[in-house]
């Protein structure tokens, strides 16, 4: 690949800003190709189609994990810092070097798990990783979470510069969220574009999430090599999904930004904001940050008021931008004359897989419905409906807005189709085994459950022949993307 | 206030700590040794660098690129006064306890007022980002210990410490998140912005900023 080069101000060569998001892309294109097919694997194993050992299933599945949702973040923050810094200043050394922190810490968790045998799940609850049974070393197990930490630095360092510059022009994130916009007290002309506003929400949320994630991390390392260090496992776990959860979940919202600035420049008209688009962001602000305690919905010893706030929270969490960005895609498309591209098309799915997606989520956020439902299929179905039809879909549509501005679409299409028609059974497959109670993280299924694994087999294979053809079609649309202008102006 | 009488309250302040009413009443509690006098000694050291900064050796203030080495020491310097066996040594020996009150106003108050500022906002926002979660996982290892890690306190003055520190982590949590939010910045780091933005051939070093 021709990495464009330039010469700076310094005299020394830098990377260009263009060639540094697509460097991110390309490192996404892989990773998820990769971690897509160490998801097939596990479906293949569950499927009896192919004979997997249950230790290694746990081991491909910390990893299909730990990878998915590291690539989410990484791929989302390139689309979010694309946009971002249209507006503010912010720095391209500190963008690479989150990609340089991010490789490494991929390189650790990889060795942990395929050299080590590490299989504790990519939430590494403590403190199972110190309890393998002897089935992975204390080193393996340090090397995982030193290699989250590795990931953790990277994304701070990369939410802090975006803070910067967002500070240098705002003055303040609650400007920069538009508060003042979203209780009438300015105009919403006057308020910040929506690429900032989300910017905005995902540093405060990943930044507080870091934080918290890298004082449990820290602790757990040390519990590690000194066991008789321990900590209260209930308080850990909060720790953990807070800076877990969050992380995850932001990657949404850093990726929607495909949405707000793609769709406007094949329709032709502009992403409106309003008082009611800043309030969303605002209150799903608040939501993001204190909606975790879904996760502990089984953890009796957790206060009441804990866990019927995670309820309440988790039905509301992610309605408020997922109701202003649907209701603004659809005006934005509606009657516009927009000639659909696969460029176009990932995006809208996005929209549509994300509002899709949180039905499931918000039945299994109800503590009724939880306490059946946790460990069933259902949940790996609800969140690889928002994340692989959703996340992964904006990101897709990202790359393809970014590589092939012509409309030689063709091979795309097809691409897309595969992509859409292979999700769609995948996720089915997941949701229809979880409400017929199938388990899931189990390696092993009885004869029952084989249609389910099956089906899922056959429409994961299709979804990675369509994100296959789309990352091609990115790597060869790649070399003239270097030099290219955006679409946009 | 001028060099010379901050120079002058700095020394009495120090004083003061260093008198046995004061120094005791603060190391008898391992929260009050931890979270007040050694804060305390810091803060002097920060007043020593008001004192110092215009007298400042041109060199050092050039060695000191953006900041880092000051804040090494400072980074060091605190994290090896958060060991038990410091804070016991600091008890036992009263010899060792005047190496931590010299070097903690010269070696961690002094780098941090005068590197701080010489630090570009992205440094120092790390630092913090830093700072807060090794304050939490302290205070969290010292709750989880299973024996008393202090020879001179107590396990249940050692639990009070570990509390605090986690209290000390989530107020400056809040009040960085508050101050970040509203936009506010104290008078000291507006300056140093603008000693930064005179410097910012030095800051696209740390990572050129630029926006499309």
């Amino acid at each position: 690949m021709t990495m464009a080069v330039t010469a700076g101000r310094t005299g020394r060569t830098a990377i260009s800003p263009r060639a540094a998001v697509l460097a991110y892309l390309a490192v996404a294109g892989v990773v998820f190709l990769l971690m897509m097919l160490l998801g097939l694997t596990m479906r293949l194993a569950q499927a009896q189609w192919i004979d997997v050992p249950p230790n290694f299933f746990y081991v491909v599945m910390t990893m299909h994990g730990a990878g998915m949702v590291g690539i989410a973040g990484l791929s989302s923050a390139a689309v979010m810092w694309h946009f971002v810094r249209r507006h503010d200043p912010v720095s391209t050394a500190v963008f690479l070097t989150n990609l340089v922190f991010f490789l490494i810490g991929a390189v650790l968790i990889l060795g942990a798990g395929f050299i080590g045998g590490f299989g504790a799940a990519w939430t590494f609850l403590f403190p199972l990783p110190a309890h393998s049974g002897g089935l992975w070393s204390v080193n393996a197990a340090a090397s995982y979470l030193i290699g989250l930490i590795f990931i953790g630095v990277g994304f701070l360092l990369l939410h802090l510069d975006i803070a910067r510059g967002i500070l240098s022009k705002y003055h303040g994130l609650g400007a920069a969220l538009g508060v003042k916009q979203a209780f009438g007290l300015a105009p919403a002309e006057a308020g910040p574009p929506p690429a900032v506003t989300a910017s905005t929400m995902a540093l405060i949320a990943n930044i507080l999430g870091i934080v918290v994630g890298a004082a449990v991390l820290v602790i757990s390392l040390v519990n590690l090599y000194v066991p008789s260090f321990t900590f209260n496992t209930l308080a850990a776990k909060n720790l953990i999904y807070y800076f877990g959860h969050t992380f995850i979940n932001v990657t949404i919202y850093m990726a929607v930004i495909a949405v707000y600035e793609i769709l406007p420049v094949y329709s032709h008209r502009k992403w409106k904001t309003n008082w009611a688009f800043y309030l969303a962001w605002v209150l799903s602000t608040v939501f993001v940050l204190t909606v975790y305690t879904h996760h502990l919905l089984m953890d009796f010893a957790m206060p009441t008021w804990t866990l019927v706030a995670g309820q309440v929270i988790s039905w509301l969490s992610g309605l408020p931008v997922l109701l202003v960005t649907a209701f603004g895609t659809l005006t934005v498309v509606y009657r516009s004359g927009l000639r659909w591209n696969p460029a176009a098309a990932l995006v809208f799915l996005g929209v549509a897989g994300w509002a899709i997606g949180v039905i499931p989520a918000i039945a299994d956020g109800t503590i009724a419905v939880n306490s059946v439902m946790h460990n069933t299929q259902w949940v790996p179905g609800h969140f690889h409906t928002y994340l692989l039809l959703g996340m992964v879909a904006m990101v897709l549509g990202f790359m393809t807005y970014l590589t092939n501005p012509q409309p030689r679409y063709g091979f795309a299409w097809l691409g897309y189709w595969l992509y859409l028609v292979g999700g769609v059974i995948f996720v089915i497959a997941f949701l229809l085994a979880g409400a017929a109670s199938v388990p899931r993280r189990y390696a092993v299924h009885v004869a029952q459950w084989l249609p389910y694994d099956r089906i899922g087999s056959i429409g994961a294979a299709l979804a990675i022949a369509g994100v296959l053809i789309l990352v091609v079609r990115f790597f060869v649309g790649m070399r003239t993307a270097v030099l290219a202008e955006d679409p946009i102006g | 206030m001028s060099t010379r009488r901050l120079l002058i309250a700095a020394c009495g302040f120090w004083l003061v700590l260093w008198l046995p009413p004061a120094r005791s009443a603060l190391e008898s509690d391992m929260a009050l040794h931890m979270a007040l006098q050694m804060p305390l000694l810091i803060v002097l050291g920060v007043l020593l660098a008001a004192a110092a900064r215009h007298d400042e050796p041109r060199w050092l203030a050039s060695a000191d690129w953006l900041g880092i080495p000051g804040i090494v020491a400072v980074v060091l310097g605190t994290s090896f006064w958060m060991l038990p066996l410091a804070l016991d040594q600091a008890i036992a020996d009263f010899r060792f306890d005047l190496v931590k009150f010299l070097t903690l106003p010269i070696l961690v108050g002094m780098p941090l007022g005068l590197s701080w500022r010489r630090m570009p906002p992205l440094g120092r926002a790390f630092i913090w980002a830093n700072f807060i979660p090794k304050l939490g996982a302290v205070g969290g290892l010292y709750l989880g210990a299973p024996t008393r890690l202090c020879a001179y306190y107590r396990i249940d003055q050692q639990e009070l410490a570990g509390w605090t520190l986690i209290a000390v982590a989530i107020a400056l949590g809040i009040t960085w998140f508050i101050a970040a939010f509203i936009g506010w910045t104290p008078s000291c780091a507006q300056q140093a912005s603008r000693h930064s933005a005179e410097g910012a051939g030095r800051q696209r070093a740390f990572g050129g900023a630029s926006a499309a």
